[in-house]
């Protein structure tokens, strides 16, 4: 009867905290959902071992219920996933949320929270985030997609009231390249030792928006 | 002086093989460009088939400055070659002509008549590297379009598309330093050797060798960047991140140095053998 | 003029020359003769400055900055170029006169077309000899050396090379040097001659003391030679219209004498040498 009990208390007080992650999305999900189209110049910055670019500008026009598109004259590498700054693909289809409890972070009150999706179309199993619950946004993300593996996004925001980030940084792990040895430099040594072994790599894309026309929605 | 070096540069470009050489190197650079195109295709796709997992790409890789690297990459063999026949027959067709005996009836001084030869035959190396240089950016950015440069040293680096222009140049005024050094190798091997199969086949041999130890690893760190089949690579320095000035300024003294030494042994033993 | 004393070359284990001395006046033609091997060429090369004597000494008069010119066997030109060019590609390396006038002034000294204007690899032996002479002669040298200029030259070519030799003496009183194994031909256009042999000098003399040295008969030839009963006593052999005679130098111009008072006519009257003589003189 008390373990009842012990167990009952524990899984109301769960339910509580629940409610208010929930809450918290709910709002969350209203605010980055609030954004119906923008402009930006983005600055994006390679953070990959074993890629050395200099920093771009591409132009970024982005439409409610359509994809990014990102233009640039020069040749660019843009991430495939995180520039949703909108979040639909999380709130596509209905979700579990689970509350992880507080957490540290850029904001003054942070919660982690886990989203599963109830839906198998979905296309992530589990994505876990770290909300401000002052300003409704989501500051950090990881993301694990069914397919395409795990990537994690780092949010700043410039004000307290932006719903978009004037930086993001998004981060993801990538196969070891494969280099026909004629495009190679002459002076090239292979390095059997390090071409052994995982052959996974990690990498960040740093992006700079210099926002020039954000249209959101009255409501 | 002056008319000694022009009458080397007219026998030079009077003759019809001068012209077949400079034929055949435009040929060989157009078969380049076009396997490069070709090749280029599907090496950009093989490089960049795992970073498509994780990005889209924006822009164009397979543009005119990847196509001039990889011209720049198969540089190194033909046309020092070429180079090497045409400037050791300026010397070696006058021993089996005998048109150097007629030479030295007249009063003309031994050493400045070969350096004419020299200066010439370096003139001439730079030349062919200016010609191919052109028509390689010419057809290429006019094929091909101009863009990013993706280049593979331990690791891929990218070029914004001036940049890659400009340490394209600096690579191809590197090579220049590189030909006019077997443009002097060949010459002084026809000093020494006189007769035209011969001095082609050693000439053949030292570009072979040359090429062959570039990869030989010599186990001491200061020969490794002193002798001079080691500094034939130089201008790949050009395509690291950060260009290495020192380094390629010490290797083009090194080149100079090793090219001025041949010179002066070229020369010395011309001055120092009868004619006929 | 031009000298040299005492020349000795060798090559590793061949002696090219030793102790050679001979000496041409200005104006003179000087004729050495010797076989193939002898070291005429050699010779050669070691006065036109090609090779270097091991010992002796040279001596070579004149102005200007080119005293001597030559041709060293076949003439060496630039068988892509045409006449023009060589001549003015020459000129120009030592700073001659390069103009259109100057070379066509050439070319007319040598008896060369000024219309020509294929390359040299299209010319006939005859007309590179010229050519290369032409070239030789720019600068206005003192001195001029033609080694074996008449070999492979057609009877013509050689007649006109003769010629052109005597013109040139004429007209600047050039010291031409002229070297060949060709005895009856070096005779005729001569003043002196040295004789080589194994890289030595056997003998050196006015040629006609020279010839008169190995003279061994005549060939005398006419119609009715055999008609000439007093050829007797000089051992005659008859061939059709020639005779051959042992005569000397001192005897032919009786035996001509003999032969106008009978009225026999004789169209040519050739000396024939002993080449042993020639090339291993009896010492007195």
């Amino acid at each position: 009867m008390k373990r009842l009990g012990f167990i009952l208390l524990i899984l109301f007080s769960t339910s509580g905290f629940s409610q208010n992650a929930k809450e918290q999305m709910l709002l969350v999900k209203k605010r980055h959902e609030s954004i119906l189209a923008f402009q930006a110049n983005v600055q994006v910055h390679v953070d990959v071992s074993f890629i050395t670019m200099p920093d771009k500008e591409v132009q970024a026009v982005f439409q409610k219920g359509e994809e990014l598109i990102v233009t640039s004259e020069d040749f660019v590498l843009i991430p495939k996933r995180g520039l949703d700054l909108s979040f639909s693909e999380l709130f596509e289809y209905p979700y579990l949320t689970v509350d992880r409890g507080p957490a540290e972070g850029k904001a003054p009150s942070i919660i982690a929270v886990s989203i599963l999706p109830l839906d198998n179309q979905a296309e992530f199993s589990v994505a876990n985030l770290r909300i401000d619950t002052v300003n409704h946004r989501i500051l950090w993300a990881e993301i694990n997609t069914k397919e395409d593996g795990t990537y994690v996004l780092d949010l700043t925001y410039p004000d307290k009231q932006a719903v978009l980030p004037s930086k993001l940084d998004v981060s993801f792990e990538i196969d070891r390249i494969k280099i026909p040895l004629n495009f190679a430099g002459n002076d090239v040594s292979v390095d059997r030792k390090k071409t052994k072994g995982s052959g996974k790599k990690s990498g960040k894309i740093e992006l700079l928006f210099m926002y020039k026309d954000i249209q959101k929605s009255q409501k | 002086m002056r008319r000694l070096l022009y009458i080397e540069a007219y026998k030079l470009f009077r003759q019809s093989r001068t012209f077949y050489a400079v034929l055949a190197l435009l040929i060989i650079e157009s078969i380049v460009l076009l396997s490069a195109y070709f090749q280029g295709t599907e090496i950009i796709d093989m490089v960049l088939s795992n970073l498509k997992d994780s990005f889209y790409f924006q822009g164009n890789l397979l543009n005119g400055n990847l196509i001039i690297y990889f011209i720049l990459n198969s540089f190194w063999f033909h046309v020092p070659l070429l180079i090497m026949i045409i400037v050791s027959g300026m010397l070696t067709t006058e021993y089996e002509e005998k048109t150097v005996q007629t030479v030295f009836m007249q009063p003309v001084v031994k050493w400045k008549y070969v350096l004419a030869k020299y200066i010439v035959a370096s003139l001439f190396a730079s030349f062919l590297v200016l010609l191919l240089a052109l028509t390689s950016f010419i057809l290429s950015y006019g094929l091909f379009g101009k863009g990013d440069l993706i280049v593979y040293a331990n690791g891929l680096t990218f070029f914004e598309q001036t940049d890659a222009f400009f340490r394209l140049v600096y690579a191809f005024l590197f090579g220049t330093l590189t030909l006019i050094f077997f443009s002097a190798v060949s010459l002084t091997l026809a000093v020494v050797l006189k007769e035209t199969f011969k001095t082609w086949i050693v000439s053949a041999l030292f570009l072979i060798v040359s090429t062959l130890l570039l990869k030989v690893d010599l186990s001491n760190e200061i020969l490794n960047h002193i002798v001079f089949f080691k500094l034939n690579n130089t201008w790949q320095y050009f395509f690291n991140q950060e260009i290495d000035w020192g380094t390629i300024t010490v290797n083009s003294l090194l080149i100079g140095f090793y090219t001025l030494i041949t010179i002066l042994v070229g020369l010395f033993l011309f001055q120092r053998k009868d004619i006929g | 003029m031009i000298s040299c004393k005492h020349v000795n070359k060798n090559y590793a284990t061949v002696r090219a020359l030793h102790n050679v001395t001979i000496s041409c006046a200005k104006g003179e033609v000087f004729g050495l003769v010797g076989a193939n091997g002898a070291g005429k060429t050699t010779l050669f090369k070691i006065l036109l400055g090609l090779v270097t004597a091991d010992t002796g000494e040279i001596e070579i008069s004149g102005e200007g900055s080119k005293k001597i010119g030559g041709i060293i066997e076949k003439p060496a030109l630039y068988p892509f170029l045409n006449a023009h060019e060589n001549v003015r590609l020459f000129a120009k390396m030592q700073n001659a006169d390069s103009s259109s006038r100057a070379i066509e002034k050439s070319l007319k000294q040598v008896g060369l077309p000024l219309n020509r204007m294929d390359p040299v690899r299209n010319f006939s032996l005859g007309m590179k000899q010229r050519l290369g002479i032409a070239v030789a002669l720019l600068n206005n040298p003192s001195c001029l050396l033609l080694d074996e200029p008449f070999s492979g030259l057609d009877p013509l070519g050689i007649e006109a090379l003769k010629q052109l030799i005597s013109d040139l003496v004429l007209r600047s009183q050039m010291t031409i040097l002229i070297s060949s194994h060709i005895i009856e031909v070096l005779s005729t256009i001569c003043t002196k001659l040295s004789i080589i042999q194994n890289g030595e000098i056997v003998q050196s003399d006015v040629t006609s003391k020279i010839l008169e040295g190995c003279t061994i008969g005549y060939a005398l030839s006419g119609a009715d030679i055999q008609k000439a009963a007093f050829l007797k006593q000089y051992k005659p052999v008859f061939r059709g219209d020639f005779a051959h005679v042992s005569a000397s130098a001192t005897e032919i111009s009786d035996i001509i004498f003999s032969l106008s008072q009978q009225k026999i006519g004789i169209t040519s009257c050739k000396p024939i040498f002993d080449l042993q003589q020639l090339f291993n003189p009896k010492r007195n």
